[in-house]
């Protein structure tokens, strides 16, 4: 029997400021007070959002039925490096409509800025007013060629192209709001060209950050159809690796939480299309 | 050669039409299935508050299952023939209620229940839970047509519904209340379906 085993670091080792920073930036707040920019945030669910970010920072919860999951790993990446840059960011957005994050200015459009706490039936994101801002104005501002007949928001748009990431933009979105190296393998339609793909996430995943583009309609059947079409539908943080008895169990970050799953080494290679490794 | 090109233009032509067109056979599965329907989706509520889980059957033969197992902090996913010995193992070892489940899963094989699942939502920013099943019913099904499955939302309040039978978001608007996107359509003052090409 053979056993192997890697586990993620803690992520981005090289961060920009606290978690304790943060939480004392968000109690200074007067958190009471109401925008004009957006109409439909609640102020407190607003700050009380914020305060979950920082402290839970892996309960970001991209909605249920959303394109919203690249934005929720981008998430997970940010409050790792920069919780203070983040919480300072959203209060900018709040009071003034507009905000600078790491170099990138964003004005979101009125449309989005009224959408923000509308969102409904998407599990805890109702009442987490400051991830609908967060994850609306991302989808609003980061373009790819998904979203090319899609770039205005309209209602019921979180579910739709207008909030989809294909790899490129993915891999832009992190570089431009995270500031580090990233480096991917892998496309939209084509599978990685990676020999030993387990072997490959192994030796990654200790010293970097390792995200996955994968086909998720494999593992999370949705109609009995034997035909499917393979498509990647979904990013996730690979936070651990292990092989046993030729089974590959998979622990990984996507939707407020972490999943453990195993697949065998064939499935491992049918479900992924992009290798995303971020510098830590 | 015009015939045999007519010919084939009117089998495409029948084949596209026709892809768009599943049909369930029967128009009142609730009713005829109610007592075992509500028998699972009680089931359900018992037992997942205890240990919170979610199942579904990821075959046309119902055999295979794949279960859900969720806590705090993590969610376990594994399949498991039902027939595999594994499987009781994995519910003995998480501390799930082994006879509990199997019954449940014996219930869903007859009842044909595809997907068995507890949603949140919020109303007036306070929690509130539903039960969602999924049924496999039997179609006539034509070549590209996608497939298709009832959704049965169970609600534990009264529900609020417009003059077309359409679930509503309150009392107070007209605004519908998609679930997953769906429209839901009333059977009860707490229970309604839809139609959907995907099971869950």
């Amino acid at each position: 029997m053979s056993k192997e085993k890697c586990i993620a670091n803690d992520l981005l080792s090289k961060t920009n400021s606290t978690k304790k920073e943060a939480l004392e930036f968000l109690d200074k707040i007067d958190q009471k007070k109401e925008s004009t920019h957006w109409p439909n945030i609640k102020p407190k669910l607003f700050y009380d959002n914020l305060k979950l970010n920082l402290e839970k920072p892996m309960s970001f919860y991209p909605g249920r039925s959303t394109n919203f999951c690249a934005y929720g790993a981008l998430s997970y990446l940010i409050m790792e490096k920069d919780p203070l840059g983040y919480v300072k960011f959203m209060n900018d957005l709040y009071e003034k409509g507009e905000a600078i994050f790491n170099k990138n200015n964003f004005k979101p459009s009125t449309a989005v800025m009224e959408a923000a706490g509308t969102l409904k039936f998407k599990g805890v994101l109702d009442i987490r007013h400051a991830e609908q801002m967060w994850f609306l104005v991302l989808a609003d501002k980061f373009k790819g060629y998904l979203n090319f007949f899609d770039k205005k928001f309209n209602e019921g748009d979180e579910n739709t192209f207008w909030a989809a990431t294909n790899l490129a933009k993915f891999d832009r979105m992190v570089g431009k709001m995270c500031g580090t190296h990233v480096k991917a393998v892998g496309s939209d339609l084509i599978k990685p060209w990676v020999k030993n793909v387990y072997s490959y996430l192994e030796k990654r995943i200790d010293s970097n950050i390792v995200s996955l583009y994968i086909n998720n309609r494999i593992i999370h059947k949705k109609n009995h159809d034997k035909v499917k079409f393979s498509i990647p539908t979904h990013f996730i943080i690979l936070r651990q690796i292990r092989k046993e008895n030729n089974m590959i169990t998979l622990r990984y970050w996507d939707y407020g939480g972490e999943t453990e799953m195993q697949i065998t080494n064939r499935t491992l290679k049918k479900i992924i299309f992009g290798i995303i490794t971020i510098d830590k | 050669m015009i015939r045999h090109g007519l010919f084939i233009f009117l089998i495409i032509y029948f084949l596209l039409t026709a892809s768009c067109s599943t049909k369930i056979i029967s128009n009142n599965y609730y009713q005829e299935q109610k007592e075992n329907l509500d028998n699972i989706e009680r089931s359900y509520e018992k037992l997942n508050p205890i240990n919170p889980f979610s199942l579904a059957f990821t075959d046309k033969e119902f055999r295979i299952i794949s279960l859900e197992m969720i806590s705090d902090t993590l969610t376990r996913i594994y399949e498991f023939n039902v027939s595999e010995k594994r499987l009781a193992d994995t519910l003995l070892k998480y501390n799930y209620d082994t006879a509990g489940i199997y019954y449940l899963l014996r219930k869903m094989q007859q009842t044909k229940v595809t997907w068995i699942n507890n949603f949140d939502y919020y109303v007036n920013d306070q929690p509130q839970q539903l039960i969602i099943l999924s049924i496999k019913p039997v179609t006539i099904r034509y070549i590209f047509s996608p497939p298709k499955y009832i959704a049965l939302a169970y609600f534990r309040t009264e529900q609020f519904f417009d003059e077309k039978g359409r679930l509503l978001d309150s009392r107070r608007t007209k605004q519908l209340r998609k679930i997953k996107g769906q429209v839901f359509y009333k059977i009860t003052d707490r229970i309604c379906y839809t139609i959907t090409e995907k099971y869950r």
